[in-house]
């Protein structure tokens, strides 16, 4: 009851609070809403059959592939960075920690076809390795390795800020009295460390995971554009867009899309068990009983 | 295990956090590390148990050199303020951790550790709570299951930082109590950390007093309250008996009849008494507060332009009806004396106050 008079008293009035409802509830709608629909209601334009047509396409199939390739590659190194990365800015002191955790955030300001462009120059056929690698016969431009490093390196910071915070308010007690009590450096990050970030380095992976499939900026730079050999999906669409074949590029939109649509639910399930979790893991401390 | 620490110096930046520290810990000895916070007792103790290097110096444990010993070697129980239990574990693999880590060749059986993490329950009478989790527990009851997991691994040396710093007046006074039968019952060395006078005293065989990196004394808890070494330990010590007030003890300056100098005399203020009429030595003031506090009455005087803290016994005070805005005498029964150097001079029976 009071509470009910109390949130009358702080409201805006209903004409404030209707038209802040439009006004959000519509740019959802046009820019969200409305372009994931015609993605579909484009795909299916010409009935299912045609759709599924436009996926079996062999180009196609081998872009969803190398997509698939790609994310499950780039993966072990994310989490194997990010771990290792937030576990040394959150338990200790070192010099140029600062510095660690803004290059950490370099991907997220550099645009993606620099990136790209960084690449092209240590290993394209012109760049600092370039005449070593070719004498070796590693192609790393214009082939799946080059792919993977520029998709690493445009999703290596997701993993790492998702659990710095994490681990820094968990602090290193936990782990110290894992020591004292015995436990190799091992033992403790199986059994204390890693139970205590889990769901946090699940978020992290979903969301480098979304990037990873979704990249277009670095990853076009490097790939050379091969047919069947170096497209991913991104790539793929626009190339078919710019056959004029809508069928065929929204169709492999509408695969990104579902793509996206289950990161969504999958982060919102994490999201929901990680505070469920803590929310369990750090309650209130109930009545003193002896 | 006996602890010696042998010109122990550590720095943070600029800032020494021990500065030369030399102690003996016997085998078997509840030793208390008292100071004010930054005084470096956590750092020590830190130092002993392996989290923490040293810039210089040496860590003997019984007699044989362990600086080189990794934390998870020195075969210390540690345990922390905010009891870092392991959030995501039950009770009872919290307390079973330090069995299961083991090397292969010296783990018991699962049916060996169930009987003794049992019987450590049991110990800090606990054993009902063996399914819960650390977010279930009271604060007492994670701190004396903390204390549970140190001894599982059978340390011969447990370390205590602030073991019941984060808990309730009530609370820790039984832990504390329950803590020193633990000690006796289980023949080890044991450290801790404390700011609590109150709580060093009542707990530990000695007491080590630090302040800014340094020992100031050492000592039995008596020795310490009834004879302090410097100033400082003077006034640390001396809030037992004014505990929820500033001022520290009567201080005074004063000059001694048979030796010209200027010295610093402390008067603790239950070592003043009070009178209505003039005696040898007493001094003339006027009653400003007066203060009952369960047990005793806390008076404050006011002489010359000096605030003199008095406490009486209830009785005492009874007999004297004291009223604010009266004329007394006060006579201080027991004085020490620090001189300019803060080494402590030998009181001499008869003195002017110059206050």
């Amino acid at each position: 009851m009071s509470s009910n008079k109390l949130t009358r008293a702080t409201q805006e009035p209903a004409w404030v609070r209707y038209t802040l409802l439009t006004v959000g509830l519509g740019f959802l709608f046009f820019f969200l809403g409305l372009p994931l629909v015609a993605v579909f209601v484009e795909a299916l334009a010409q009935g299912l059959p045609i759709y599924l047509e436009a996926l079996k396409e062999s180009e196609t199939r081998s872009a969803i592939w190398l997509t698939i390739v790609i994310a499950l590659a780039v993966l072990p190194f994310n989490i194997l960075f990010g771990v290792a990365a937030a576990w040394a800015i959150a338990k200790f002191e070192f010099k140029g920690k600062s510095l660690l955790i803004t290059l950490i955030d370099l991907p997220f300001a550099v645009s993606p076809v620099v990136a790209g462009l960084i690449f092209i120059l240590m290993f394209g056929s012109q760049g600092y390795f370039g005449e070593w690698l070719a004498a070796k016969d590693v192609k790393i431009i214009f082939a799946v390795p080059g792919m993977i490093l520029a998709t690493l390196f445009i999703t290596f910071p997701f993993i790492a800020r998702e659990l710095i915070p994490l681990m820094q308010s968990q602090g290193k007690d936990e782990e110290e009295a894992a020591i004292s009590l015995g436990a190799s450096g091992w033992q403790m990050f199986w059994r204390v460390t890693l139970p205590n970030i889990k769901w946090g380095l699940l978020y992290g992976v979903i969301l480098s995971n979304a990037r990873a499939m979704g990249e277009f900026g670095a990853v076009s730079v490097v790939s050379g554009h091969i047919r069947g050999e170096t497209n991913t999906l991104p790539l793929h669409v626009e190339i078919l867009y710019n056959e004029y074949n809508a069928i065929g590029a929204f169709a492999a939109a509408s695969v990104l899309a579902l793509l996206a649509l289950v990161t969504l639910v999958a982060k919102t399930i994490v999201e929901w068990r990680m505070k469920a979790e803590t929310d369990m893991l750090n309650a209130e401390l109930p009545g003193e009983k002896t | 295990m006996s602890i010696e620490i042998r010109n122990i110096s550590k720095r943070f930046g600029n800032f020494v956090a021990l500065d030369n520290i030399n102690l003996d810990i016997p085998t078997g000895e509840l030793v208390a590390l008292l100071g004010p916070s930054g005084c470096g007792k956590t750092t020590l103790l830190r130092i002993i148990a392996g989290m923490e290097t040293a810039d210089q110096g040496e860590i003997l444990f019984s007699g044989a050199e362990a600086n080189h010993l990794h934390a998870r070697e020195r075969n210390v129980g540690f345990v922390f303020q905010h009891y870092a239990l392991f959030r995501h574990m039950t009770v009872f693999e919290n307390v079973a951790f330090g069995l299961r880590v083991k090397p292969r060749k010296e783990r018991p059986s699962d049916a060996e550790i169930k009987r003794r993490v049992m019987e450590l329950l049991g110990l800090v009478q606990l054993d009902w709570l063996a399914d819960r989790y650390p977010s279930q527990l009271s604060g007492g009851q994670r701190q004396r299951i903390a204390l549970a997991r140190a001894l599982a691994v059978e340390p011969k040396v447990l370390l205590l930082d602030e073991p019941f710093g984060a808990l309730d007046t009530k609370v820790r006074k039984e832990l504390r109590r329950w803590l020193r039968r633990l000690h006796d019952d289980m023949h080890i060395s044991s450290v801790f950390v404390t700011h609590d006078q109150e709580e060093a005293l009542e707990v530990a065989d000695r007491v080590v007093v630090m302040n800014h990196g340094k020992i100031e004394q050492i000592g039995s808890p008596d020795e310490v309250y009834s004879s302090p070494a410097s100033p400082f330990v003077y006034q640390f010590l001396g809030n037992v008996n004014v505990f929820h007030s500033r001022v520290q003890g009567g201080y005074a300056e004063v000059e001694c009849r048979e030796k010209p100098e200027r010295a610093t005399a402390f008067v603790r203020p239950h070592d003043i008494d009070i009178t209505h009429s003039i005696a040898e030595g007493s001094l003339e003031a006027t009653v400003q507060h007066v203060h009952p506090i369960g047990p005793v009455v806390r008076i404050e005087l006011l002489h010359g332009r000096e605030i003199v803290e008095v406490e009486l016994s209830r009785e005492r005070h009874e007999a004297l009806q004291l009223a604010v805005g009266q004329g007394v005498w006060f006579r201080p029964r027991q004085l020490r004396f620090f001189g300019a150097d803060n080494q402590p001079s030998a009181a001499s029976e008869k003195q002017a106050f110059l206050f």
